[in-house]
């Protein structure tokens, strides 16, 4: 660390600065007078070379831009209705987009008609910390918020500890056993321990309480709270006056336990979703805040990546990552390009190569030649698309948020009646009854059933290589029954291969081969670099190079050369003037290899199919769903793919308009359709089926209009991902029956007063946690079927 | 101070290798006294009819010895050793330290001089009187200003997981010393406790118990956390278990203590919540065992040819089977069996010979010869030796006592059908006689071990020569 | 039992004085990052 201290930037102040005034900010009480104080500091963001730090401009022509933030101090599903609400109502906000599950929120909003730090400021008005979602800055919070959880945590925990020492006694000594001055001793000091507990650990129900009074809303914490406050009232009382009407019981054991069950759901989750979101987060902090660039004396210098130019060469360490595209210009090493690609192995960079930001330096210090940077690079891209689909919210989700706040009123107006009914017997255990009702009936397991289980899904698909877009997909993907394939780069390579060699009876395959590859040397042509590819291939049978010499490529025809046996021509039928008879291959396309003497051999070129395509089809079948390909292609090269790979319904000679037309058709059948595409010439296609997948190497993935991208284009990735979609929402109703069937019996049993209120805090958390850890079975690593 | 100004290069270990010679040194004696008086128990005519050489003399000799004069060299020495090595730091203040060695002899040699004479407070484990009481207050408190000063000025931000360990067990035993020697002097060498009748025992077994926790556990387990991982050669199993199994083992270490009181005149609810915290406890004490046994997944093969190692690892498993034994006893159903019987003092010792005795041996022996140069000891046949004349001596030890302690609380309940009791108290002793001679013969072959010990370190020591160690530089970690 | 009043506050002392050490481990990051302190002794001195 002492490396960089003397040489750390201007932009690390800058973010330290920004970061302390909206901790400053947020720590104040005095809401008011601070809140415009506080503005006053937020306009800083008002810069457009500022926001345009957490935010894209869209392209829609109009001045409109989509901003990340996180938000913290969410703990339920309403918390993001909040959130939502006290920002909808602005002007010039055009959509907002809260996941309470991942603590972030989406905005789009008009850059003509408001300002980054109205919204920002409304955010925190409504109770909650909104911070810009950058790196930095999110990183140092989070840390912050972590240890603050911890303390919390713990203070909860030993207070518990030592109260419950002090309580116990009570349960099993006989009556009279204690003196009286020993039992009030003993709720004396369980009080002054319970004091820390109330004070500090339960702050952030208070406070997110208080918030819900202020505007007249209802977040899970108000029930809590108060729960937590009518249990704390009815014990001091009893401990300073033990003959009131409230009676001489104490339940500091109880309080405290509830406090500490209750942060420890919460500490598990925030840890869960910081390991569950792990990849997104993982992949969002890729980028290093800053790098060493080498100046115009080749001396070197640290700098914000966010300095850097294009044409900038910096030194890139092992371990680092690299900051931006760019080619190496001296050394040469390993790169783990794992999350950007799908490609778990590291892959070998010589100088020249291509680096792609965000992807790690694994063996030895490289200088990079900066090519692309920020928004262009296909890191900032695939950021961008985790970023949306993080916030994207499926179905049942909604449904949760939805009838969250109508069951909190109920749960309220049930703990009121419950006291009101139990009042006239004993008052005391009125009020506890209520308590325990307020407490067992947070709906916190049901808002977090769909949240955690997607969060995990798409977390654990992003370290396989498998980009998200839309949370709703995985549900859909389930209720698919037929499957459509494109060809070109879904079922085959963009690249083609020579199946079948012919040659004349004075020369053997390999010499045809070699001399055909040395002449398709010069070329870059698909057709060459097949052939290329394919002496490579036999490379160690032959030992003599032919020599060929005075290559020269005849534009869309063929290469011409000289050689011992000749003048040499390599190309199409019509360029080498032969006629169509003489050649019996049928399917692809056909070059020759003639010499001034005549015919020396004719290679057959195909399209490479993927090598894993037959068994994901063969896959897909036996799951039961039914198989066609559609393509632009001829009918009979789309049949030979087909026949190869095991697909009987093939369409081919499709026109764009006459796929989306086959779509929209098997849509009015009652199909439920899967587009698999490349995600490049197929995009409406792809956006009209129900669930579709980009198998997108080439795909500018900004623009890929599909649900899901295949980083690697893999087709063996298509079972796993509908296997993943399964279990995903048979984990998600799992974790929704239990909740509500939690709830359900909870309840209940609540306001018959059978459940102590310590009792009530442990199944509450329990029963996230339950849910919680259900999701986390997602993540367990299984092996990609290949 | 020499120090002061400019910071030293090299680790000090002068006080590390006097603690470490003397540690076995110490063992030595305190387990001769131990066989003398199980000898005793066999044999009553080998108190020789002198009241100096009396059982009831000896007996708190020898605990004291093992405990706090074996036990509390090898937590000096390992202490001084670890606190500097994970901090990359030298000691701070290395003359208090010298201090601290020759003052903690100071006190040994004192207690084995007034005990004999007939001096004691008659506290279990704090017989000794108020003046050696003070010097041991001055000690400790030289102790835990050489130590902390140490963590202060360290090097690495992180502490290591052993010096939390080491620093719970300073500042407790401090506390624990302070708060139960409170005694009135009434002259030289005679006080009075300053509680009395219930409160007293109450004050006695809330040390007496933390002095296991706090003194046998919580710095044992310092040493487990350095030298086990240092001899396997692999990190701890799980860092993040060793922090919360220290803080929960701390925690509830403080609250057990009236276990040792069931069935006197300690309230009922007392007594009760003793037995909960006793039963609470099994868990970070297994906490740490499985920690300390899992460091070893991967590498259990590195137990066939490195008996170091397993003294360390078989150290463990006693640790986790008297933990275990520990909290069953204090159930207050089974302490009606075991209490004031052998059970418990085989209870005692399977922990002290079998975790406290055998962990120490392990990191002396991986200490040695590192502060004398020596690639290794002198004999690695020996420590073999050594290992197995342990274990064995354990093995025939607590066998006994436990079939003899179970035996005697039986013979002790057995009632007549009208109710008169169905065996004199002299019948329940003489039923002991054969155990009390394989005990006898156990500690006899524990001490044979600790003898080829001394001759083995004697050796390694005077054949290499004190290293004076350099701390390596700082540079990657802030 | 009047000793208890002077444990049972002793112990509150005692519960707090705990806490302060807690808080202290807690903000100067001893518990993060933690499992390679782990490895970390095993490769100086």
């Amino acid at each position: 660390m002492t490396l960089d201290v003397g040489t750390k930037v201007i932009d690390e102040h800058l973010i330290t600065e920004l970061n302390m005034q909206t901790v400053t900010f947020n720590k104040s009480k005095n809401s008011r007078a601070v809140n415009s104080e506080s503005s006053k500091e937020l306009i800083i963001l008002d810069e457009p070379d500022e926001w345009s730090n957490f935010s894209n401009k869209l392209d829609n022509g109009a001045d409109q831009w989509e901003s990340h933030l996180v938000v913290e101090g969410m703990h339920c599903a309403s918390c993001a209705l909040n959130v939502e609400k006290a920002v909808k109502a602005l002007p010039g906000i055009i959509s907002v987009d809260v996941s309470a599950a991942s603590g972030r929120a989406r905005l789009v909003w008009s850059a003509e008609q408001t300002k980054p730090s109205i919204w920002m400021t409304a955010i925190n008005k409504a109770g909650y910390r909104s911070l810009p979602a950058a790196d930095a800055l999110m990183r140092d919070d989070r840390r912050k918020s972590q240890r603050l959880m911890l303390w919390r945590l713990l203070v909860a925990g030993f207070c518990m500890l030592q109260v419950m020492m002090y309580a116990m006694p009570a349960y099993y000594a006989s009556p009279g056993e204690m003196t009286q001055d020993t039992l009030n001793l003993m709720r004396w000091a369980s009080w002054m321990l319970t004091l820390p507990v109330m004070l500090f650990s339960s702050g952030p129900f208070f406070k997110s309480a208080l918030t819900d009074i202020k505007q007249r809303q209802i977040s899970m914490d108000f029930p809590v709270s108060l729960g937590i406050l009518i249990a704390f009232l009815v014990s001091s009382a009893a401990t300073f006056e033990p003959s009131g009407w409230w009676g001489s019981e104490v339940y500091f054991d109880s309080l405290t336990m509830l406090v500490f069950f209750l942060l420890t759901g919460r500490w598990i989750e925030l840890r869960m979703r910081n390991k569950t979101a792990g990849a997104l987060d993982v992949l969002m902090q890729r980028l290093p805040s800053s790098v060493e660039r080498l100046n115009a004396n080749g001396e070197s210098e640290r700098v914000a990546v966010r300095r850097l130019m294009v044409g900038d060469i910096v030194r890139v360490l092992p371990g680092e990552a690299f900051p931006a595209d760019g080619t190496i210009t001296l050394g040469e090493t390993k790169a783990d390009e794992s999350l950007l690609t799908g490609e778990s192995r590291p892959v070998s960079k010589i100088n020249g190569a291509q680096v792609i930001a965000g992807s790690h330096n694994l063996s030895t210090a490289v200088q990079v030649r900066i090519e692309k940077i920020g928004d262009s690079t296909r890191y900032a891209q695939i950021v961008a698309l985790m970023e949306r689909a993080s916030v994207d919210k499926p179905r049942l989700a909604l449904l949760a948020d939805r009838i969250a706040q109508p069951f909190l009123i109920m749960v309220l107006l049930a703990a009121a009646g419950t006291a009101l009914y139990l009042w006239q017997v004993d008052h005391s255990r009125a009020l506890m009854t209520a308590v325990a009702v307020l407490i067992v009936t947070c709906p916190c397991a049901l808002s977090l059933a769909t949240p955690a289980a997607m969060l995990t899904v798409s977390g654990k698909l992003a370290r396989s290589g498998i980009l998200v877009r839309r949370m709703q997909a995985l549900e859909a993907l389930t209720n698919v029954d037929t499957v459509v394939f494109d060809k070109t780069g879904t079922l085959t390579l963009d690249r083609m291969t020579v199946s079948s060699i012919t040659t004349h009876q004075t020369i053997s395959k390999e010499q045809a081969l070699q001399l055909a590859s040395a002449m398709a040397k010069h070329s870059l042509h698909p057709v060459s670099r097949a052939l290329v590819e394919a002496a490579k291939e036999m490379a160690q049978a032959q030992g003599d190079n032919k020599a060929v010499k005075a290559v020269h490529e005849v534009s869309g025809a063929g290469l011409t050369a000289e050689s011992e046996l000749g003048a040499l021509k390599l190309g199409s039928t019509r360029f080498c003037e032969m006629s169509e008879v003489d050649v019996n291959m049928s399917n692809g396309s056909v070059v020759h290899l003639v010499s001034d003497k005549g015919w020396l051999a004719s290679f057959e070129i195909v399209e490479s199919i993927k090598q894993d395509a037959a068994s994901c089809v063969q896959k897909v079948t036996e799951a039961g769903l039914q198989v066609q390909v559609l393509s632009g292609d001829k009918l009979a090269a789309v049949q030979r793919v087909a026949d190869v790979v095991g697909i009987k319904q093939v369409f081919g000679d499709c026109s764009p308009q006459d796929k989306l037309a086959h779509i929209q058709a098997l849509q009015k059948q009652g199909k439920k359709v899967l587009m698999v595409g490349d995600g490049l010439n197929d995009g409406p296609v792809l956006a009209s089926a129900h669930v579709s997948i980009a198998m997108g190497q080439a795909v500018p993935l900004a623009q890929a209009q599909s649900d899901f991208v295949v980083m690697n284009g893999a087709l063996s990735m298509l079972p796993y991902l509908i296997t993943q979609a399964n279990r995903t929402m048979r984990i998600v109703k799992q974790n929704l029956t239990w909740a509500a069937t939690y709830n359900a019996t909870c309840v209940p049993l609540a306001i018959a007063g059978m459940l102590p209120a310590w009792l009530a805090g442990l199944g509450m958390a329990l029963s996230s946690l339950l849910v919680i850890l259900n999701a986390a079975r997602l993540a367990k690593i299984d092996t990609i079927s290949s | 101070m020499q120090t002061l100004g400019s910071e030293s290069l090299t680790y000090h270990d002068t006080a590390v290798r006097q603690f470490s010679i003397m540690a076995v040194v110490w063992g030595v004696v305190g387990m001769l006294v131990g066989v003398i008086i199980a000898a005793q128990l066999v044999w009553p005519e080998l108190n020789l009819g002198l009241p100096w050489t009396s059982f009831g003399r000896l007996r708190p000799l020898h605990t004291n010895a093992v405990i706090f004069a074996f036990g509390g060299c090898t937590l000096f020495a390992t202490a001084y050793y670890v606190v500097q090595r994970t901090s990359q730091v030298s000691l701070f203040m290395p003359k208090l330290a010298a201090f601290t060695f020759w003052g903690w002899q100071l006190v040994i040699v004192a207690a084995a001089i007034s005990l004999p004479l007939g001096f004691t407070q008659s506290k279990e484990y704090a017989e000794l009187e108020w003046p050696i009481d003070l010097l041991i207050a001055v000690v400790w408190v030289s102790f835990a200003i050489v130590f902390f000063g140490t963590i202060a000025k360290r090097k690495v931000k992180h502490i290591y997981v052993a010096n939390w360990f080491f620093g719970a067990f300073i500042i407790a035993v401090a506390l624990l010393h302070i708060v139960n020697s409170a005694a009135i002097p009434v002259s030289f060498m005679k006080s009075y406790s300053a509680y009395a009748g219930v409160q007293d025992a109450m004050v006695q077994w809330w040390y007496g118990h933390n002095a296991v926790g706090f003194f046998l556990t919580a710095g044992f387990l310092g040493i487990m956390y350095y030298f086990v991982p240092k001899q396997a050669e692999r990190p701890v199993y799980s860092y993040s278990l060793s922090i919360v199994h220290f803080w929960a083992l701390i925690f509830t270490y403080m609250w057990a203590g009236p276990h040792h009181l069931h069935y006197t005149a300690l309230p009922d609810w007392t007594q009760s919540l003793g037995m909960v915290f006793s039963l609470i406890l099994l868990a970070p004490s297994w906490g740490g065992m499985i920690n300390g046994m899992m460091t070893m997944s991967g590498a259990w093969h590195k137990l066939r040819t490195d008996p170091i190692l397993r003294f360390l690892i078989v150290s463990l498993s006693f640790y986790g089977m008297s933990t275990f034994e520990g909290p069953m006893m204090a159930i207050k159903t089974v302490n009606s069996l075991s209490h004031y019987t052998d059970w418990t003092i085989g209870h005692v010792h399977s922990g002290a010979l079998g975790w406290v005795g055998l962990v120490s041996m392990g990191a002396l022996y991986h200490l040695v010869p590192k502060l004398f140069g020596q690639k290794q000891m002198h004999s690695i046949k020996a420590i073999e030796l050594h290992f197995w004349m342990a274990t064995i001596g354990i093995v025939l030890y607590i066998a006994a006592l436990w079939i003899s302690g179970v035996m005697e609380g039986l013979m002790w309940r057995a009632i007549n059908a009208d109710g008169t009791l169905a065996y004199t108290f002299v019948e329940s002793v003489k039923a002991k006689f054969p155990y009390y001679f394989i005990r006898f013969l156990g500690g006899t072959l524990y001490l044979g071990g600790m003898v080829v010990m001394l001759w083995n370190v004697l050796k390694t020591a005077t054949s290499g020569q004190p290293v004076t160690a350099s701390i390596p530089s700082v540079a990657s970690h802030v | 039992m009047d000793i208890l009043f002077l444990l049972v506050p002793l112990s509150v002392i005692l519960v707090l004085i705990i806490l302060g050490g807690l808080w202290w481990a807690i903000y100067s990051g001893q518990f993060e990052d933690i499992e390679e302190e782990g490895e970390r002794i095993l490769h100086e001195d």
